[in-house]
């Protein structure tokens, strides 16, 4: 017996909503893409605590693909970042503003 | 009250204090330190809701190899020289009215739901189990997610790559 | 009432009168324009015919028992009937005798006063308008036929005024007496409209029947009587609508003759004789109109005291004058009011041709002037001018001290001594500002040489002015004999028509009254202006306050300039500049201003901060969520 599913879901729900902030409300780069992984995060507890609620290894199963696709976003993300930076010397997004 | 609902509140608790934290430092490093605390929160987590093999690989992947290649970026782009306006309103104001709303409109749907009161009954995942549940089940998914991986891999290595006329930042500033 | 087996020669005698000066009219404007004297000719001869008939007329129906009526339909739509055609009966014929018989004899005059005049056809032309539409107000059947040429007749009035257009003022006083005499009009539509929604028809002898007290509540009449005396009071020049009369002066004289003294001012009081037992079912209207005459009559009169302008002081003691018949009308006397509506026309007009001779021959308006230039030279029209001045006061045996004396007469009758009192005082005044104008030009302070000369110019104008006197003789002659036909008239006008009349009495207290106060008035002006060494400033003139609230009308105008600054100009019309700026502009550009905006906001949501694009996803996705939980 640990916690009705509900709490698992609402701490879920709150992780996630930091990981939003944090992407929308930084003016950097870098920070949006940590936001992301925080999202990332949020998800693979939602997906463990519903594999334990119906009990099945499905849940468990789908968290392992979001850390392999969590790495592979994060590392072409920080190339593109890196390859931004050289571009334009700088991290804020607000000065990438050339699709206007 | 039993000992893994005590656990659990712990562990969030740790995990939410170290995420806020970490949103909010200015200094970048300071950061990803504490979005490693809250990894590790949420890979004690997964031990708790019985995945240990995903508690490791949370461990190994996310807090080891991810939060290291950003510290690796973090010290390579030199952002330390940037001084980044911390939460302009215009931007803040609108975040934080969504996330207000998301919070509002999560919690109603949870708890509007009575499925959602179902206490969790904890069991565990061996690995053993784990992995002959995913080859056999999913061996297509491994293999694309591999494939994933490698155009990642070949992705990341091209983007990074300096071209030889331009002027780099980075060899700018050793001339 | 006779509607059918109309008499097919008086039918066409009516039509003679009215419609030939129409046709004269016409043919003077398309084709006689370029040929003035063929143009006077058809005037003329049109005006001529049109008298023939109507002597014809009044001669043939002199024993008239019964209004002789001969109607078309014309408007009919569901409950509405309103027909067209001609009513003849003792009242209309009378006055298109007047109206007739002094169109002709100005146009006559015209030929002498206007010769030489560059719109000599124009002139004609409108004075053909002129009669035409006078003449069928005459005989108009119904209240809406009368306010169609009621408007006519004030169309022929804005033209002859501003004839001389080129001057600002004539042009100036045309437009003022239009749009004052406008606001008259408004009310008297709004009258029509309310008697017409009350009663159901406009038709006058309906009007003047006796069904009218069952089928409209005394209120609703009272107000319908009161809005066609507003349009009475614009027309006939009344207070406080009485400023465009003497600004009318801007006129030809003999438009001033014609229609600013004896016709078309009259039409006003027409209309009241012949609504008299109509506006008789409301006595509040009734007292408040002879208040309004009262007030008219006495203000006009102390206007005239002061004025140097010949034409000026008979255009206020027309105001005057009408407002002496609107007292008498409103007081019961309708004979009296009908008879000195009648003496009147013919002596004013007298009087206007006389100035007309006089400021032809000296070239100025002004009294003092005309009496320096040697203006008592002129026999002829001087003593013609005599004869209508005294008349005018009321001297006896002339036409106007019998028809004043059946006023006063009326006046008396009533309780209230006030208005009696009032009518008496108007009788000084009358005598003394037409006295003081007879003395300046006959005793002037110092006389000039006869710069008249001698050679073709001087020729022609002694030919005309030979030609402008027959008219005035023929006037002069009127105005000696026609009190003499005031028994007969009575008669013929009838009491049978005037339920409410008051009988007229023989003699009064009050003849010996007025006697004594006209004579005193001779003298107070034989002593001021008349005697030998006078000085020639009148006892008003030497009050300043007094001479300066007479010459500025009592401020009327000022007070008419100072409503049409503030409220009009610098309220009504800013208020709606300002709508037409601010809200109506204002909202078109705020549209257009507001779309540009709105596209400028999206487009910086589209372009601003990047992050904002990522906020939109979790946006929708809320969106998302909450479609699912509510």
């Amino acid at each position: 017996m640990i916690v009705p599913f509900g709490h698992v879901l609402l701490l879920a729900g709150v992780l996630f909503m930091l990981g939003m902030v944090c992407a929308v409300a930084r003016r950097n780069l870098v920070m949006i893409l940590l936001g992301v992984e925080i999202m990332l995060n949020a998800a693979t507890i939602v997906f463990i605590g519903a594999s334990l609620r119906w009990q099945e290894m499905e849940g468990q199963v789908f968290v392992l693909f979001i850390f392999a696709v969590a790495a592979a976003e994060v590392s072409v993300g920080l190339a593109l970042i890196i390859s931004v930076y050289r571009r334009t010397g700088s991290v804020d997004p607000n000065n990438y503003n050339l699709l206007k | 009250m039993t000992l893994s609902a005590i656990l659990f509140y712990i562990l969030s608790g740790v995990i939410l204090a170290a995420t806020v934290l970490a949103v909010t430092r200015r200094n970048l490093v300071h950061a990803v330190v504490y979005l490693v605390i809250s990894f590790f929160g949420s890979a004690l987590l997964f031990y708790l809701f019985g995945a240990p093999m995903l508690a490791a690989l949370e461990v190994i992947i996310y807090a080891g190899a991810i939060m290291v290649l950003f510290l690796f970026i973090i010290m390579m782009l030199r952002v330390g020289q940037f001084q980044e306006e911390m939460f302009p309103l215009s931007q803040w104001l609108p975040a934080a009215a969504i996330a207000a709303v998301y919070i509002f409109v999560g919690a109603v749907l949870v708890y509007t739901d009575p499925t959602n009161r179902e206490v969790l009954v904890s069991a565990v995942a061996t690995p053993q189990a784990f992995g002959r549940y995913v080859f056999e089940n999913h061996w297509l998914a491994i293999e694309l997610v591999s494939l994933l991986l490698l155009i990642a891999l070949v992705g990341a290595l091209f983007l990074g790559k300096s071209s030889p006329h331009r002027q780099t930042p980075e060899s700018r500033r050793e001339t | 009432m006779i509607d059918s087996g109309f008499v097919l020669p008086t039918l066409a005698l009516v039509i003679f009168v009215t419609v030939l000066p129409a046709a004269a009219f016409v043919a003077i404007m398309i084709f006689l324009r370029p040929y003035p004297r063929w143009a006077a000719g058809a005037s003329i001869t049109a005006i001529s015919v049109s008298l023939v008939s109507a002597f014809w007329l009044i001669f043939r129906h002199w024993h008239i028992e019964v209004p002789i009526q001969y109607t078309v339909r014309w408007v009919v739509s569901g409950d509405l009937y309103i027909p067209f055609g001609f009513l003849l009966d003792p009242v209309s014929l009378l006055m298109l005798i007047v109206v007739v018989a002094i169109c002709f004899l100005v146009q006559v005059y015209s030929i002498g006063y206007m010769s030489g005049d560059p719109g000599f056809s124009r002139y004609y032309a409108f004075m053909s308008l002129f009669a035409w539409a006078m003449t069928s107000l005459t005989v108009s059947p119904t209240l809406i036929q009368l306010y169609i040429f009621w408007e006519l007749v004030g169309l022929a009035s804005y033209l002859l005024i501003g004839f001389w257009y080129e001057k600002f003022s004539a042009s100036e006083a045309g437009k003022k007496a239009f749009v004052m005499t406008r606001f008259g009009d408004v009310a008297f539509f709004l009258g029509l409209l309310l008697v017409l929604l009350h009663f159901g028809n406009l038709n006058i002898l309906d009007l003047n029947g006796p069904g009218v007290a069952e089928q409209m509540a005394p209120g609703i009449l009272t107000l319908s009587v009161l809005l066609i005396f507003g349009g009475i009071v614009g027309k006939s020049a009344q207070f406080p609508l009485l400023t465009w009369l003497p600004d009318a002066m801007e006129g030809p004289t003999p438009v001033s003759a014609l229609l600013h003294s004896a016709t078309m001012v009259a039409a006003g009081v027409y209309l009241f004789a012949r609504m008299f037992p109509f506006f008789s079912h409301s006595s509040i209207a009734m007292s408040v109109i002879l208040a309004i005459g009262t007030i008219s009559m006495l203000a006009a009169s102390t206007m005239a005291m002061v004025s140097r302008d010949i034409k000026r002081v008979w255009a206020y003691s027309t105001i005057s004058q009408l407002g002496y018949m609107i007292m008498a009308l409103a007081a019961g006397g309708y004979f009296a009011g009908v008879f000195h509506l009648t003496t009147h026309a013919g002596f004013k007009a007298l009087l206007f041709l006389c100035s007309g001779v006089f400021i032809h021959h000296c070239n100025t308006n002004d009294m003092y002037e005309i009496g320096q230039r040697g203006g008592r030279r002129l026999v002829a029209p001087l003593i013609c001018m005599i004869i209508g001045a005294a008349a005018l006061t009321g001297l006896p045996p002339l036409s106007g001290f019998y028809s004043k004396e059946l006023i006063l007469g009326v006046l008396a009758d009533r309780h209230n001594a006030i208005w009696v009192a009032a009518g008496l005082l108007g009788v000084f005044l009358t005598g003394y500002y037409t006295f003081r104008l007879i003395f300046i030009i006959l005793f002037p302070a110092s006389i000039s040489e006869d710069h008249s000369g001698h050679g073709q110019d001087a020729h022609d104008n002694r030919l005309n002015e030979r030609l402008m006197v027959w008219p005035l003789v023929v006037l002069a002659a009127i105005t000696l004999v026609l009190g003499f036909f005031e028994r007969p008239l009575e008669h013929f006008i009838g009491l049978r028509h005037t339920a409410d009349a008051v009988p007229t009495s023989g003699l009064h207290w009050t003849l010996y009254i007025s006697l004594g106060l006209a004579a005193a008035s001779v003298g107070l002006a034989w002593m001021e202006f008349g005697r030998r060494g006078a000085a020639q400033i009148g006892f008003v003139e030497r009050i300043p306050v007094l001479n300066a609230f007479f010459s500025e009308r009592w401020y009327i105008d000022r007070f008419y300039r100072f409503l049409l600054d503030r409220v009009v100009y610098n309220g009504i019309a800013a208020l709606c500049a300002k709508n037409d700026e601010k809200v109506i502009d204002g909202s078109i550009d705020g549209f257009g201003r507001g779309t540009a905006r709105t596209g400028r906001l999206i487009a910086w949501l589209h372009t601003g901060m990047v992050q904002y694009r990522l906020l939109i996803i979790f946006a929708v996705m809320v969106l998302l969520g909450m479609y699912v939980a509510f």
